[in-house]
């Protein structure tokens, strides 16, 4: 009888694992990919074959590690088929893979979202050119069966077909090894070693245990059974595996890995070719509209700076073969025009003159800082893929999707999936359920923890939840959570990026249904189709264009002649002016709280500086420490200069602060020597380093590279710091410089046309940072006249009367539809109203949609108001025409008239906003005998006063960025304020500032140029006052 | 009854920690109502749990109980029956008495709300009380808010009612939320102004149930309520003509007591789940004998045959000059429990022979002696297996593993030499060979008891079939853990 084997001795023989699951099969798999890969490697194995269960969703990311680690990847997937039968199908080419992928899109698509759906036919009818390998079951009782299974795969996979023998230690194992060597004897299949690895080292069990648990949705202390009962799952060694295996089993796997020799490397990917015309080639097709777009743009002749640009990109486009991609781009964006959908793309591509001519941008090549823009369209040697997001209005955003599945078909189209990840608070959540915390205590631990950011504060935190800080059971939680967060939980469909294949899509990536009805999604996210080359669309929605589109044609309307984008006028003072004072509600993009006190500051003047605006205010710049440096630059209160040359060419147009993320990344080119393709890693990184560390070697490699240049390492630190500021926050500045276009134009239609633009975005909500009550307020600031909405005047939408005077629709009523206002307006077409009844009556109108009307007090005019609009609208019957009328002869009620309060509060209830006086202009001499003084005095204080005031609560935002600061907007009826309320002063006053509607503040006032806050000190909850306005019916218990 | 909710989870609550009641309402667990501390930190009834905990980290919270508020209803309603024996239940959170004929008894209002305030103190809750000529009009007078401008006082003369209805909020008549709603939209939020409505027009709008309210309300319409009638316990006490000291003695005086008992039941179609015997001695406590039952209880033979198999387990410190019967709350008899067979006959089954079986086992050896067993799911032998209330588990047939498992666990693992530490086989009574194995088992690490061990099936000199352990950690100990049978 031999020792137990110890670790280390013996010969450790070649050996290739064949059946591995990676956390891509969601709630099975307790390792990355990537860990894998790096382990199988280290532990010097010929090959890893990376199987998840009906999936290929992770083997982007482990292919991309092999490449690294040097090891060969294998391609295939685990089935477990409806008969019980089980297996591992490996690609041998490129063919096996296509066949592997349409399987795995028919077991997808054949059942719903998460799960699949096989039998042995599907398998019989697809399967080719792929290695089997079978997985019999734990309990090998039933020869029979096993025998019937065996022979059956023997007959359709013969010489391509291995019995799987797994070594786990879970009983008998000489036993189990000696009946399969019977069982492959007698079906006639070779036996080949395998590990079931479900972790790329032992020490996974725990969370391999959590994850099963998690799966079952039971806690792990009741999972029994399902739990594995060791941890041997895990990539073992190769001197271990020997003394478990005879070695002809180990052989054998290296003799299946040599038989595979598929890589990812193969897929080509190739475009649509319908879109190129008969006696056409892409190339010159291409070539073609990009002339007649040229004509078009410069009706005079373009000039020559731009004929070579055109020149150059059409060449590197063709160099690179990415005609057809161009072409799709444009075709969508034809078909947008032609339906009169306003669309505009952005991104790297996007910027690029050939995309200018085409149609797909509005960003003029010709335009100064744009030349220099322009070097960061695709180019040879980083071999990126073009990137070209496309926005269209968000409402008809729908209508492209369906063009573009009807014009390639639904096995040529798919969305790019988006990886949804464990978070801190997700996993917190499940983990917490797996070891047994009861909901409510989960609960108020994921609360606390909610900016959790800071791990030492963790167990004080905990405590303060009324947890035991020393309990082992949260030590474990954390543990797990530690290792869960950044794991992948299930697939979703991206917003809206589209892939479109030549051939069928599913023998390049598999396909699987959406959430959503009618839609496909393919297992690969974004990065992993950037990697392997494939190119994809983003089908976008934007509001603001929706806004545009509605604001344009209002505008043509009112001066009766066509008016579109291209006849806004460029570069108008009075529109950078408004910008300068903050004055942006409602604007693209700079309407944010923070984007409107940079605007004093930043005092844009034109177009590039939009551009800046809307990069500048982000998380990236800001943790960078950017903004600063910039606003003295731009000020001239500090000297523009520049560390050397390299540096000089890539950040002159932002005076010499790396704003961009490209910027970032031709710094790395230009001043520190990365090779492009390095400089992508980098960027690659940056997005992720936040959650898995590993900057250092890139660290390294661009001090010693600056360092070489000639510059100091003080330089070479500060530019490291920036990059990781920039994180995944950096903007880039091809996307700014499309969104820059966006705002001048939102802003020309604020300043000039404010009526038709507050009207048009009324009519695209939900949008944009600001309610429906606070754009009418701007606008009624700034003079237009706001009508209320009214059965006797209004239409679905909001309307623009009488030059310019704008009326309140019926959408904005609460409970009340579309079709209910349209049966609304037609009946008025015909005759006015005589009263309620005959309203009910003529518009076919149910009880529930009167209500709405007279809660929003629409029936003013056919009822004195709203108190007895209700009594009457109560007392309607139902709508029959032939009924006699009803309601005459009842005693006229003793309804007494609402106050003006409880109108004002009634108009909230149900529009959202009240053109009455504002709820405070009512309280102004309670609040005053109590010297809170009105927010528009707060304009006339000097810096640094003490002040005593209060408003209602618009907002309260806690940003990442700002440690642990909120900012609340409040208003009253003279004017907003911004308060700043510090961690400290918010976590002593937490109600205050959580649960007021109406809040008191006192404070000090801070002034930055025109930028007012008031830094909190003391917040009172007021919300009472608001109630005496009137008061709310309660239940009484 | 405001805090009703509160008090039937939290009975003796420390009132300095923050206390809530939660109930999950679509899947969002909200604050029902919440203890004093807790609202002094702005738990509020109706805030989700999320928004709570924030306000209140430290949120001690128990789930809704509708079963124990309505227990704690109809304890109060009994109680109430000392003060007037019209009592009847409002669920889920009102009690009425009428006292029309007990207020000269007891001297006054006053002195009645004090006996009243008495009782809900004694069952464990406090009463908002209000007096007025109709029962709706009482329960919206101690429904209506505290400080209000109506605070009510008490109505005595239904000419003054009116009045008094007037200014309390309609939502004291627990109308449904709709009519409510809308006619506050119509500034309807009092009583009296829903009084001042014109009937026809009023009926046609939110119905003549509604209007029937109102008129119950005033006293228009009469509004009768069904007295409450508690769910009894039976109790009797009888004395000896002379001590009774010995165990037979005991069993012939209480025969007749258990027949009267069994006659109680029978009338009631009732029986009982626990039975107490207190006997009671010249000075000093009484001897308890509590029995409970499996199964429901009623007839005097069984539960004769149990008390003499306890009471044969007793000592008695002294005579008895008393007997004693108290039972549990009745409840409702199942007639199909008169099964045509006796057990064990025809098809009754032997399981159903258990229960009895259990129930002498429990009377001779105590309670906490009998107990079942039952397999858990579980990879380490030692928690493989747990104690459970016999029969609790029965048929719920968990399926096994496959696994070879022996019978026989030692409690223990005991410790077995290996010459050379861990890493040479260990002797037990001779050297063992080997039959199976390694079976790794390494799991457990959720609570504390992580093991990591390598199982063999071994057998020994003596041919016992034996399973040993080698620990995975330094210094790879080995163990005896279990015997094959």
């Amino acid at each position: 009888m031999g020792i137990p084997a110890q670790d280390g001795g013996g010969a450790a023989p070649a050996y290739a694992e064949l059946h591995c699951l990676s956390n891509f099969t969601f709630l099975r798999g307790a390792s990355h990919p990537r860990e894998l890969v790096e382990r199988a490697a280290a532990l010097g194995y010929v090959a890893l074959a990376v199987t998840d269960e009906c999936s290929v969703a992770g083997v982007v990311r482990a292919h991309l590690a092999a490449k690294q680690c040097g090891l060969p990847l294998i391609i295939g997937a685990e089935f477990h088929l409806r008969c019980g039968l089980a297996f591992v199908a490996l690609a041998t080419d490129r063919h096996g893979y296509a066949r592997l992928a349409r399987l795995i899109t028919r077991g997808r698509r054949a059942a719903e979202k998460g799960r699949y759906d096989l039998g042995f036919d599907d398998v019989d009818a697809l399967l080719e050119h792929c290695l089997v390998l079978w997985l019999p079951p734990a309990d090998l009782s039933d020869e029979a069966r096993l025998l019937a299974m065996g022979a059956r795969l023997r007959e359709r996979f013969a010489g391509d077909a291995w019995l799987a023998v797994e070594l786990l230690r879970e009983g008998d194992d000489a036993a189990r090894l000696a009946t399969l060597t019977r069982l492959g004897a007698r079906t006639g299949l070779p036996l080949a070693a395998s590990g079931d690895v479900h972790m790329h080292v032992r020490a996974r069990r725990r969370l391999q245990d959590a994850v099963t648990a998690i799966r079952l949705g039971v806690p792990v202390a009741q999972a029994g059974h399902a739990l594995y009962r060791n941890g041997e799952r895990h990539l073992r060694e190769r001197a271990r595996l020997a003394k478990l295996y005879p070695a002809p089993l180990l052989e054998a796997t290296v003799e299946i890995a040599a038989r595979c020799r598929f890589s990812l490397e193969e897929l080509r990917y190739e475009y649509p070719q319908e879109l190129v015309p008969a006696g056409e080639t892409a190339s010159s097709w291409l070539r073609r509209l990009t002339e007649v777009g040229l004509r078009e743009r410069w009706p005079h002749g373009a000039p020559q700076k731009v004929h070579e640009q055109v020149g150059h990109e059409l060449a590197l486009i063709a160099e690179l073969r990415y005609e057809s991609y161009f072409l799709t781009v444009h075709d969508i964006v034809r078909y947008a025009r032609e339906q009169g959908i306003l669309c505009q793309g952005r991104g790297s591509a996007a910027n690029s003159a050939v995309c200018y001519c085409l149609g797909v941008t509005a960003v003029d090549p010709a335009h100064e800082e744009m030349q220099l823009l322009m070097e960061r369209f695709v180019s040879r040697e980083r071999n990126e893929p073009p990137d070209i997001d496309i926005d269209f209005e968000h409402e008809r955003r729908e209508e492209v999707i369906q063009y573009i599945y009807g014009k390639y078909g639904r096995e040529r189209t798919a969305l790019t999936a988006t990886v949804i990840s464990y978070r801190p608070r997700s996993a917190l959540r499940d983990l917490g359920k797996a070891l047994g915390l009861d909901p409510a205590g989960i609960e108020r631990l994921t609360r606390t923890l909610q900016w959790w950011d800071r791990e030492a504060g963790r167990v004080a935190r905990a405590g303060e939840a009324g947890f035991d800080p020393e309990s082992p059971v949260l030590a474990r939680l954390f543990e797990l959570a530690k290792e869960l967060i950044g794991f992948p939980r299930h697939l979703s469909q991206h917003v809206g990026g589209f892939v479109i294949s030549a051939g069928p899509l599913e023998e390049l990536v598999p396909i699987e249904n959406a959430a959503m009805p009618e839609r496909t999604v393919i297992e690969w996210d974004k990065d992993d189709l950037d990697a392997l080359g494939l190119l994809k669309v983003d089908v976008l929605g934007l509001g603001m264009l929706s806004v545009i589109r509605r604001a344009l044609a209002s505008v043509a309307a009112l001066r009766g002649t066509p008016f579109t984008m291209a006849d806004v006028p460029q570069d108008d003072p009075a529109v950078y002016d408004m910008l300068c004072r903050a004055d942006a509600v409602g604007v693209f993009q700079v309407e944010s709280r923070a984007q409107m006190a940079m605007l004093p500051r930043l005092k844009p003047r034109r177009y590039y500086d939009l551009v800046i605006q809307v990069a500048i205010v982000r998380p990236g710049p800001i943790q960078g420490g950017m903004v600063h440096p910039y606003l003295r630059r731009r000020e001239r209160s500090e000297p523009v200069d520049y560390p050397g040359p390299e540096v000089e060419k890539v950040l002159r147009r932002t005076l010499g602060v790396p704003l961009f993320q490209e910027q970032v990344m031709q710094l790395a080119i230009e001043a520190a020597g990365f090779t492009p393709g390095e400089a992508d890693q980098l960027r690659r990184s940056m997005a992720a380093w936040k959650r898995h560390g590993g900057l250092g070697h890139f660290h390294d490699k661009l001090t010693r590279g600056l360092l070489a240049r000639g510059y100091d390492r003080g330089f070479a630190e500060r530019i490291f710091k920036q990059i990781l500021g920039f994180g995944e926050y950096g903007f880039p500045e091809s996307h700014a410089a499309s969104f820059a276009l966006l705002v001048y134009v939102s802003a020309w239609l604020k300043h000039h046309e404010p009526a038709a633009f507050t009207c048009a975005l009324l009519n695209s909500q939900p949008m944009g940072f600001y309610q429906p009550a606070q754009l009418v307020r701007d606008a009624r600031d700034h003079g237009v006249e706001v009508r209320p909405a009214s059965v006797l005047a209004s239409r679905w939408e909001c309307t623009l009367e009488d030059d310019r005077a704008l009326r309140l629709g019926l959408c904005l009523v609460s409970g009340f539809g579309e079709a209910a206002a349209q049966r609304l307006v037609a009946a008025r077409a015909q005759q006015a109203f005589a009263d309620v009844q005959d309203l009910a009556m003529r518009a076919a109108l149910e009880r529930r949609e009167l209500e709405a009307l007279a809660g929003a007090d629409a029936l003013a005019g056919l009822a004195e108001h709203r108190h007895l609009a209700f009594w009457e609208v109560a007392g309607s019957e139902p709508p029959l025409p032939t009924a006699p009328r009803a309601g005459s002869g009842e005693g006229i009620p003793l309804l007494t008239a609402p106050t003006e309060g409880q109108d004002i509060v009634a108009d909230y209830r149900s529009i959202g906003l009240t053109l009455r006086r504002h709820p405070l202009a009512l309280l102004r001499e309670r609040l005053g005998r109590e010297h809170l003084i009105p927010l528009a005095e707060l304009a006339t204080l000097p810096d640094g006063s003490e002040v005593h005031t209060a408003g209602i609560v618009l907002t309260r935002q806690r940003p990442g960025t700002a440690s642990g600061v909120t900012f609340v907007t409040i208003e009253d009826e003279t004017a907003h304020a911004n308060l700043i309320v510090w961690e400290r002063v918010g976590d002593a006053q937490r109600r205050p500032l959580l649960e007021s509607r109406l809040l008191e503040v006192h404070g000090r006032l801070q002034r930055q140029g025109v930028v007012t806050h008031l830094v909190a000190r003391r917040l009172i909850d007021r919300s009472a006052l608001l109630g005496s306005l009137a008061p709310r019916a309660r239940n009484f218990h | 009854m405001p805090t009703l909710v509160f008090d039937a989870v939290y009975r003796e609550a420390d009132a300095s920690r923050p206390l809530a009641v939660i109930e999950s309402v679509r899947r969002v667990q909200r604050i029902v109502i919440a203890g004093r501390a807790a609202r002094a930190r702005g738990v509020a009834p109706g805030m989700a749990l999320a928004v709570a905990l924030t306000l209140e980290p430290r949120l001690d919270t128990r789930d809704r109980d509708m079963d124990a508020e309505r227990a704690l209803l109809e304890r109060l309603a009994a109680a109430a029956g000392e003060l007037t024996p019209r009592v009847s239940l409002e669920p889920p959170d009102g009690v009425l008495l009428e006292v029309r004929g007990s207020l000269a008894l007891f001297g006054g209002v006053e002195a009645l709300c004090a006996r009243v305030r008495a009782v809900c103190r004694r069952v464990g809750t406090r009463a908002r009380l209000a007096l007025a000529p109709t029962p709706l009009a009482a329960l919206a007078g101690a429904r209506a808010p505290r400080g209000h401008a109506a605070a009510p006082s008490p109505v005595m003369h239904r000419a003054q009612l009116i009045g008094a209805l007037a200014p309390l909020p309609l939502a004291t008549l627990r109308l449904p939320q709709d009519t409510l709603a809308r006619l506050a939209k119509m500034g309807v939020t009092e009583i009296g102004a829903a009084l001042r409505l014109p009937r026809a027009g009023f009926a046609r709008r939110f119905g003549h149930d509604t209007l029937a309210t109102l008129d119950r309300l005033v006293g228009r319409e009469a509004a009768p309520r069904r007295a409450v009638v508690p769910r009894e316990r039976y109790r009797a006490r009888a004395e000896p003509a002379y001590e009774l000291t010995s165990q037979p003695a005991l069993v012939a005086f209480l025969a007749p007591m258990l027949e009267a008992l069994e006659g109680f039941l029978r009338g009631r179609q009732g029986s009982i789940t626990a039975l107490e015997c207190r006997l009671h001695h010249r000075g000093g406590a009484a001897t308890r004998c509590r029995l409970r039952f499996a199964q429901p209880a009623f007839a005097a033979a069984p539960i004769g045959f149990l008390l003499a198999e306890r009471l044969a387990a007793t000592t008695l410190a002294a005579p008895v000059m008393a007997c004693e019967l108290v039972t549990s709350r009745l409840v409702p008899r199942r007639s199909a429990s008169a099964a045509l067979w006796q057990p064990g006959e025809h098809g009754g089954g032997p399981g159903n022979e258990a229960p009895e079986l259990i129930e002498r086992l429990r009377a001779r050896l105590g309670e906490q002696s009998v107990y079942g067993l039952c397999l858990v799911p579980e990879h380490r032998p030692e928690a493989a297996w747990r104690i459970a209330e016999p029969l609790a588990h029965r048929g719920a047939g968990t399926a096994v593993a496959a696994d070879r498992r022996p019978l026989w666990l030692l409690s223990t693992p005991l410790p077995l030499p290996s010459p050379a530490g861990g890493h040479a086989w260990p002797q037990y009574e001779g050297p063992l060979e080997k039959l199976a194995g390694p079976e790794r088992i390494e799991t457990g690490w959720w609570d504390d008891r992580d093991v990591a061990r390598d199982y063999y099936v071994v057998r020994s000199r003596a041919a016992a079939l034996l399973w040993i352990y080698r620990e995975r950690q330094p210094p790879h100990a080995w163990f005896l853990h279990g015997v094959f049978g």
